[in-house]
This record gives C-alpha cells, sequence and structure tokens, in this order.
C-alpha cells in the first residue's frame, strides 16, 4: 500500500500538441506530448534550448491553452489555471513596488487571507528560502540569487499541490547556480511537494532528478523518462554512477539549434 | 576605514573628483553669467531694465501693491487656481486614463475623440470658455484644466496599456480576480507612469494659468501682473513676474519629484 501511495500519479498529460502562428506560417512547439507526474516526485524535464519546454510549463500553469490534448490534476481535467499549481518564473516576474515580504505574500493576500496570517506565513518560508532580515528590502536592492529565493518562497506561500520551476536557475553565474540547487533539494526535502523542474543543462538534471522526462529539439516530444531513484542522495557530480547517466543522456540529446 | 591620501588616487579618481567639483561650480557660472548678460544688455541702453530696477518694483510691489494684492497674494491667487484645476486632474484625468489604457474597447471609442481634443491648443478654448462661463474664476480655472489634463490622460494610458505581461502572468498564476489584476497589479505596476503625468499636468497647469490671467479679465494672479506691465510699458513689472513664475514653476518640480520618491521608494535606484 504505501509503495503504491508512493508512485500515485498525480498530473498527467495528455497528447498535448500547441502550434503558433509565426509569419503566416503554423509552427508546431509541442508534438503529442504525454507524461505522467508522482505525487511528491522531483521531476525534471530536460530538453535543448526553445525546444518548447516553457509552452509546456505555461501550459500546466494555465497561462496557455494547448491546441490539442488535456492536463489532469488528481483525475479532474484542468481548465486555466488552479491554486493548486504554483509557479516560479524563469525571468522571475517579482514586482519592483513591492518589498520582499510583500512579494512573498502576493498570493495569499489576492486570496483575502488576513494580514497578521499572511505575515506568520509569508514569514515562515522567507526563512525557509535564507533571506531572514530581507523582508522590507525591494527586489532591485537584490542579488541574483536572492531574487530567484524570493520567487521560490512566492511560489510556497500559497502551498501548491505541484510546483512548476521554468528555468528558474538559467540567469544566475555557476556559482550561484550550484548553491541554488542544493537550495532547492534542501527545500524539497523539508516541504515535500511535487516539483517539475525544467532545465537544459544535464548535469542539473541528473543532480536534481527522481526521474528525468527528456524532451527532443522543437517541436518538443518525449524521447525518454530515466528513472533516477536508484541514485542515492546527496549526489556527487563525480561518482562513476552520476557520470555514467550524464554520458547516456548527453548521447541521447538533441543538439540545440 | 582609512582615509584615502591624495597619493593613492589613480589618475582616473583624480579626474572624477575634479568633475565632481566642477559639476557643483558649473550651475553657479551659469547664473552668473546670465546675471552679467542681464546687466550688460541693461546698460547697452533701450527699455531693457537692469537687475537694480527690477529688484527696487519688486519692493515697490510690497509697498505699493496691485489691486491690493502684495506679490505673494497674487502667487498664491494663480496658485489656487492651478491647485483647484490639478484636482480635477488628477481624480477625474487619472481615473479616464485608467479607463481608455486598460479597457481596449474603451480606448477604440475614446482614442479618436481624445485626439482630435487634445490637438487643440487651450488658448483656442478662451473664447468659447469665456462666452459659457463669463470672464470669471472658472473661465481660467476651466482653460487650466484644458490646458493640463491631455497629459495626465495620455501617460496614465501608456503606463495602463503597457502593463508587462509577466506581472499578469504572475496574477493568473495565483487566480487573481479581474478587479485584482487592474488594481493589485497593472495599477501599482504603471505608477510611475502615473507619476510623469502628475509631473508634466503640474507643469502644464502652472503655464496655462499665467495665460488665462493675462488673457481674461481679472484682479489677481502672477499674469495679471505682467500683462498689467505690459499695458503701463512698466518692464520692471514684467520681469519680476517673469522671475517670480520662474522659481515658483522650479519650486512645483522640486515637490512633484519629492512626492514621487516618497511614494514611490522602488524607483529611487534609477537616480
Amino acid at each position: 500500500m504505501p509503495v503504491d501511495e508512493k508512485n500515485k500519479v498525480i498530473l498527467k498529460l495528455e497528447n498535448i500538441c500547441q502550434s503558433f502562428i509565426v509569419n503566416d506560417e503554423v509552427k508546431q512547439v509541442v508534438d503529442d506530448v504525454s507524461m505522467e507526474v508522482r505525487d511528491n516526485e522531483f521531476l525534471v524535464v530536460l530538453g535543448p534550448g526553445h525546444c518548447g519546454k516553457t509552452v509546456l510549463m505555461n501550459i500546466i500553469a494555465g497561462l496557455a491553452k494547448p491546441r490539442s490534448g488535456k492536463v489532469y490534476l488528481d483525475g479532474e481535467e484542468l481548465h486555466g489555471s488552479d491554486e493548486r499549481i504554483g509557479m516560479v518564473f524563469q525571468s522571475l516576474n517579482l514586482m519592483p513596488w513591492r518589498t520582499v515580504m510583500a512579494n512573498v505574500e502576493f498570493g495569499l493576500e489576492l486570496s483575502g487571507m488576513k494580514k497578521a496570517e499572511r505575515r506568520e506565513i509569508a514569514q515562515k518560508y522567507i526563512d525557509l528560502v535564507g533571506l531572514t532580515g530581507f523582508e522590507n528590502s525591494y527586489p532591485h536592492q537584490l542579488s541574483g540569487g536572492m531574487k530567484q529565493r524570493v520567487g521560490i518562497a512566492r511560489a510556497y506561500t500559497n502551498s501548491p499541490q505541484i510546483m512548476l520551476m521554468d528555468e528558474p536557475f538559467g540567469q544566475l553565474d555557476a556559482q550561484t547556480r550550484y548553491s541554488m540547487q542544493e537550495e532547492v533539494l534542501r527545500i524539497w526535502q523539508s516541504e515535500k511537494r511535487t516539483i517539475i523542474f525544467v532545465t537544459n543543462n544535464i548535469e542539473e538534471a541528473v543532480y536534481l532528478a527522481d526521474r528525468i522526462v527528456l524532451l527532443s529539439n522543437c517541436p518538443a516530444h518525449v524521447k525518454q523518462v530515466y528513472d533516477l531513484s536508484c541514485l542515492p542522495r546527496p549526489r556527487n557530480f563525480t561518482d562513476p554512477e552520476f557520470l555514467r547517466i550524464r554520458q547516456d543522456i548527453s548521447d541521447n540529446t538533441d543538439l540545440a539549434l | 576605514m582609512t582615509k584615502v591620501s591624495k597619493e593613492n588616487l589613480s589618475a582616473m579618481e583624480i579626474r572624477e573628483a575634479r568633475m565632481r567639483v566642477a559639476y557643483k561650480i558649473l550651475p553657479v557660472v551659469s547664473v552668473v553669467l546670465l546675471v552679467l548678460l542681464w546687466l550688460f544688455a541693461a546698460n547697452s541702453g533701450g527699455t531693457f531694465p537692469s537687475p537694480v530696477e527690477v529688484w527696487d518694483r519688486t519692493v515697490q510691489l510690497f509697498e505699493h501693491p496691485v489691486k491690493n494684492r502684495n506679490l505673494i497674494i497674487h502667487v498664491l491667487a494663480s496658485l489656487k487656481r492651478v491647485g483647484i484645476a490639478l484636482a480635477f486632474d488628477w481624480t477625474f484625468g487619472i481615473a479616464f486614463g485608467v479607463m481608455i489604457g486598460w479597457f481596449p474597447k474603451l480606448r477604440a471609442f475614446f482614442s479618436p475623440l481624445f485626439d482630435a481634443f487634445r490637438a487643440i491648443p487651450p488658448l483656442a478654448w478662451i473664447p468659447l470658455i469665456t462666452l459659457w462661463n463669463g470672464a470669471g474664476e472658472l473661465s481660467k480655472i476651466i482653460i487650466v484644466i484644458f490646458g493640463s489634463l491631455q497629459s495626465v490622460v495620455i501617460n496614465v494610458k501608456a503606463g495602463l496599456s503597457t502593463v508587462d505581461r509577466m506581472y499578469l502572468d504572475v496574477g493568473t498564476v495565483f487566480n487573481a480576480s479581474p478587479a485584482q489584476r487592474l488594481f493589485k497589479i497593472a495599477i501599482p505596476s504603471s505608477l510611475d507612469a502615473i507619476f510623469a503625468g502628475v509631473r508634466t499636468s503640474t507643469s502644464a497647469a502652472w503655464m496655462a494659468v499665467l495665460a488665462a490671467e493675462m488673457l481674461g479679465a481679472g484682479d489677481s494672479g502672477v499674469g495679471l501682473l505682467i500683462s498689467r506691465g505690459m499695458d503701463s510699458m512698466d518692464m520692471p513689472l514684467v520681469l519680476t513676474g517673469m522671475i517670480a513664475i520662474g522659481i515658483v514653476g522650479a519650486l512645483l518640480a522640486i515637490v512633484t519629484q519629492f512626492a514621487e520618491r516618497l511614494i514611490c521608494p522602488w524607483t529611487r535606484k534609477t537616480r
């Protein structure tokens, strides 16, 4: 029974297709993607640059409607955005007119929660991401890594079941990126949630993932799914097994154009 | 922290320090040059009054007020008209700008009318406004409104019609209601544009009030001082009025800038 509970499918994509009209031509960007996401797993969606990963995330988040295909959450079909799905944006999307605290509590404020109550919850997540003391700073006063922490705290504050992270560390320098990867794992382990993490970085994927869904070049379709749950954590970038899986995926990856 | 001695500075740092001094001195130099030029122009004959004459005339204005009002009271009379007009601009104008900026259908409906009206300079309205409301206080205020309302509307409309998609996406993910999208995202993200409207409307209103006072009948205002000086060939009085206009206009600009920094502290980084 616990085994079944662990592998319970929480989110399901069924035959998702998406296309846009560019210069009077129909451009297919997502081609028949189906996948299942399990409860509390760390799923990494790996694919080359501009292959349609963000488009896929926007469909799950309800920011865009697919041309065809369906998204199911807990067995019921999703139409548009849902409070059970949170998102950490690629371009941060922090509101420059709000302090760190006001950014983090934004979702709770919209839901109509009383100030004292939402402050308390927001503070908990500000502490969790290590931004204690910066509650009254404005985003422009923070470094790139700290801004990304605000984005993560903001998404967590609404307690979504599923957290979408769309290349959250793409704009960070390598050093900050490593420490943020560890942060995300630490947060994930202390607040178990389902995470769907998008990246184009193979090492990052192997370091973080329970499972990796490898996408092809544009139009994106699922090339292969790797199960990494056998690889113990914390993982080591120079571990032979780590390197083997990395090589395996690398051989199977389309080159970004 | 140890004190930096001069020997430790690089050539570039020394140059920068010199530039900083220059930035402080240059504005003073320009004012001094202006006064010198003025003295020169006044001394070369003609009817141009010298600084001393203008100063004497200003003092005299306090001893023998025009229409029983000294300079300060004339300035306050003009400011009162500007204040009433701006109160209207900033309520109705901002509300209207938000509406046509945020709702594309309203924009499509109102844009041609608005564009046609704003192409007409406020001075062109003076005959009609005087015909409808006489030459009294109300007409002056309406002229000021006609001269300043459009700068509020244009700026607010520009801000609200170009709200960054990424902020609205955050609202979508958090299931924001239509009202929340407008009041929690669109309007705050446009505050800098709204303030640009506040700034430009303030200076536009200050310009328009002088035109209204110079052309219409009345017994107060800085514009009246200037037209009075013109009628009686009293050039020192005209210059006194002009200098008062310059000083008050500059003060208004400083006050609105200060208010913006106070209300929008996150915009400070750009300065």
